[in-house]
């Protein structure tokens, strides 16, 4: 336990030795104190302001008012709300699905991992967004309906990472001895091959709620998001569009705030693949990648 | 091809667009034999009974009217070139032109008119014109051009003469077949039709209007979206944009484009169904007369574009009465108030849902709309659903409260029983027996009375009084439907009372 505690923050400390990490966890961290305790802090996404509406960004509105006068601020922050619910919820029910999956077929092999990997790969082959606005044809539209289409979507990517990785430890000493003293498979699968896999799921889970943003957010663009009037960015960024002409600020602003938070789960994930994959030096090793041959 | 390219990168214009400002108008020329309008929507049929919004850009250029109305309402005469009503207004008789040809070479006459009239009579072929069809008992045919439409009782001359404009002669031979194949007398011809993306039409070479029409090919381009159809518009891909939004338009008039209005505006209307949980409820409906934001909702929703009502009728409507909109206006303390009579738990005020439809603005006026209820203590949700599942409900009467438009509310007034809420039999919403009775017997009045003014005026007056007592429709504003702006080098527009698009006598130069 302690050696695993000693691991962790040892990770993290190499992590924090980047800058565009060190940046994406303030941002994240800031966005969801924000989104956290919006209320607290007087954010109001609902009142309208009928005779202030399309207002520039001034002091009393920092990002402006939408076309019902309400403040673009609150209604950003409010609506990060909704893009990490729905990305935190997407990536639990991905994992929740893809794990199993992969662990089944990695371990077993056989018959067993041929069928459960042509359904994955039947589902890689679909577009993750043709395939949710599918799905949510058939759930109806909402929050929890976006929230199981973008995880269902993200399935197959949890499943090949752990599918991967239990081939990988599938043969190795400790799984064997297991086995040997009569360990059930079950507890082989679940209490021996997955501890040791975990943190490829965890960069994966990093990475898929980056994919889930973006995702949540083109379905809330295309109209199959969360009903009006609660925001999210995808809506804003869809609204904001009809407004570019006169209101560019309304759909900028929010599209700078998406595209930095997938931006930073990008970053974060990255750097973590770096360090699984044994590069730890990462500050000095983009540098050096970046220097010309002599 | 080259249309789903412009789709795909239409945000490109509007980006240069805003790079450049309004310099851009008229930039480009477009050759004097085509003109090029965006349109955002497909057509739905090309059946001119199927009188729906969607197809307003095709019905006056395929097809012609018996008569038709100046912006002003006064008639004359199209395929008809004379009538005469009876002195006991029990009939109209029509004069037919003997120079008229369909587009299959066939020659219009009376029999056109009575096989259009027979098909406007079928519940199950007549669209939009079926109930209109209500007052008429039969018709006779006198001779190969005249012919005579009888009323069941006697019917004021506006309401035959609207009868008469709302019909548009179809070609026997292709009645069967019109929803997929124009058949009528038009100055164009189809010439091509690219489903979702473009339709061409080829001036009618044997078009009995003299000089018409006066250009040779009308392309329509369908867009997805009001801004793609404005930055065509604005690099001069489109030489007009047909029914585009009002928001766009205010800002290309103020660039220097044209804006071309008709007096064929829409009412959009609170529709409730009466039929359904608290709605039931008189005293509750009559809360939403107060309920409503008019001039918030037409500056943001129609950037001021329209008028403010509180019936359902345009300005140019005989029934239009606009103190009414005076004594409706948005009070939230009147609201509250009647609520407060209704006897209604929160619970049951609260037990239902807007349905609004996904386009953005019915969204804004769902939004605002939700606001004010939630001022006089609604709480209540909106259930946005894309067009075509919207519009099943909506004509399907599934739903408890609807923003949807009404039309014909330029015309004779019991022309508002086309729209399916209005509709007194075979109601979609209510079912029968209709649940408003006293509205069925005003509309009948309205229908009935031929006598002096002051009688036709009781006859409104007491129509004006059942819809907000009733309250089943909470009119809120008109707006522009069929809105037209045009780059500068357009002309010739011929503006329709339906605010159709009429292109036979539209020039580019």
């Amino acid at each position: 336990m302690r050696k695993s505690f000693q691991s962790a923050t040892k990770t993290i400390r190499n992590l924090m030795t980047r800058k565009g990490v060190v940046f994406s966890v303030f941002f994240l961290g800031a966005l969801s104190f924000l989104a956290i305790f919006a209320d607290l802090l007087g954010f109001d996404y609902l009142t309208q302001n009928l005779i202030a509406s399309l207002q520039p960004p001034s002091a009393e509105y920092w990002f402006g008012t939408d076309e019902l006068g309400r403040d673009i601020l609150s209604r950003v922050v409010y609506g990060t709300r909704t893009s990490l619910v729905t990305s935190a919820g997407a990536v639990t029910i991905a994992a929740l699905l893809g794990v199993p999956i992969g662990l089944i077929a990695g371990f077993f092999g056989g018959w067993r991992d041929a069928v459960l990997m042509r359904v994955v790969d039947v589902m890689l082959a679909l577009p993750a967004i043709l395939f949710a606005m599918a799905l949510i044809a058939i759930l109806g539209k909402g929050q929890m309906a976006a929230m199981i289409a973008v995880g269902i979507t993200g399935t197959p990517s949890f499943a090949r990472i752990t599918r991967a990785q239990v081939l990988s430890l599938r043969n190795r000493d400790f799984v064997t001895a297991v086995e040997a003293f009569g360990g059930s498979a079950t507890y082989a699968m679940f209490r021996t091959i997955l501890p040791n896999s975990w943190s490829p799921i965890v960069v994966q889970a990093i990475v898929l709620a980056s994919v889930a943003i973006l995702l949540e957010a083109a379905l809330s663009f295309l109209g199959m998001g969360v009903a009006p009037p609660t925001p999210s960015w995808g809506e804003m960024l869809r609204t904001g569009k009809s407004y570019l002409y006169e209101a560019p600020y309304y759909a900028v602003l929010p599209g700078i705030i998406l595209t930095l938070t997938i931006l930073s789960f990008d970053t974060i994930g990255r750097a973590m693949t770096d360090l699984l994959e044994g590069r730890h030096d990462l500050g000095d090793h983009t540098s050096k990648d970046a220097e010309p041959t002599k | 091809m080259t249309n789903k390219v412009l789709k795909m990168f239409g945000f490109l214009p509007i980006a240069l667009a805003m790079m450049t400002g309004p310099g851009l108008v008229g930039a480009q020329e477009s050759s004097s034999d085509t003109v090029r309008v965006a349109v955002v929507r497909d057509m739905a049929g090309f059946d001119p009974q199927q009188f729906v919004t969607g197809n307003f850009y095709l019905i006056k250029n395929l097809y012609d009217s018996l008569i038709e109305y100046t912006p002003e309402g006064k008639a004359v005469p199209s395929l008809a070139s004379a009538w005469a009503i009876a002195d006991d207004n029990l009939s109209i008789s029509l004069t037919l032109r003997e120079d008229v040809l369909f587009h299959s070479g066939n020659q219009f006459n009376a029999a056109a008119v009575a096989a259009t009239l027979e098909k406007a009579t079928d519940p199950e072929r007549g669209q939009n014109v079926f109930s209109t069809m209500s007052v008429v008992k039969d018709w006779t045919m006198d001779g190969d051009f005249q012919i005579t439409i009888n009323f069941k009782n006697p019917t004021s001359d506006r309401q035959m003469l609207d009868l008469a404009q709302f019909l548009l002669p179809i070609d026997p031979a292709g009645m069967d077949n019109v929803a997929t194949a124009p058949a009528g007398t038009g100055a164009y011809l189809l010439e091509e039709r690219l489903v979702g993306q473009s339709l061409t039409l080829r001036a009618n070479p044997n078009y009995w209007r003299k000089g018409e029409p006066a250009t040779e090919t009308i392309v329509f381009t369908v867009f997805d979206d009001d801004d793609s159809a404005t930055a065509a518009l604005e690099s001069g891909i489109a030489d007009i944009i047909y029914s585009g939004s009002s928001r766009s338009a205010i800002r290309l008039g103020d660039a220097g484009y044209q804006i071309i209005k008709g007096p064929g505006k829409l009412t959009q209307v609170f529709r409730i169904n009466s039929t359904r949980g608290p709605f039931q409820n008189q005293k509750f409906r009559q809360a939403f007369n107060f309920m409503m934001d008019r001039e918030n909702i037409l500056r943001i929703a129609y950037s001021g574009l329209g008028d403010i009502t509180a019936l359902p009728w345009a300005a140019v409507s005989p029934a239009y009465d606009a103190s009414y909109i005076k004594e409706f206006a948005f009070d939230v303390d009147k609201a509250k108030a009647l609520l407060a009579e209704t006897g209604l738990s929160a619970a049951e005020m609260n037990d239902w849902a807007l349905l609004v439809r996904s386009r953005e603005t019915d969204q804004v006026i769902a939004q605002i709309v939700q606001a004010s209820l939630a001022a006089a203590g609604l709480d209540i949700k909106l259930n946005v659903l894309g067009a075509a599942e919207w519009r099943e409900d909506l004509l399907g009467g599934n739903f408890a409260a609807v923003v949807a438009a009404v039309g014909n509310v330029q015309k004779f007034p019991s022309r508002v029983s086309t729209n399916s809420i209005y509709r007194t039999s075979n109601n979609p919403v209510f079912g029968d027996p209709h649940p408003h009775p006293d509205y069925v017997a005003a509309i009948e009045r309205v229908n009935t009375t031929v006598g002096s003014d002051a009688d036709v005026q009781a006859a409104y007056d007491t129509l004006n009084r059942v819809l907000v007592e009733e309250a089943f429709v909470i009119p809120i504003t008109t707006y522009e439907t069929g809105l037209i702006v045009a780059a500068p080098n357009v002309s010739g527009f011929t503006v329709d009372i339906d605010n159709m698009f009429v292109a036979r006598t539209v020039v580019v130069k």
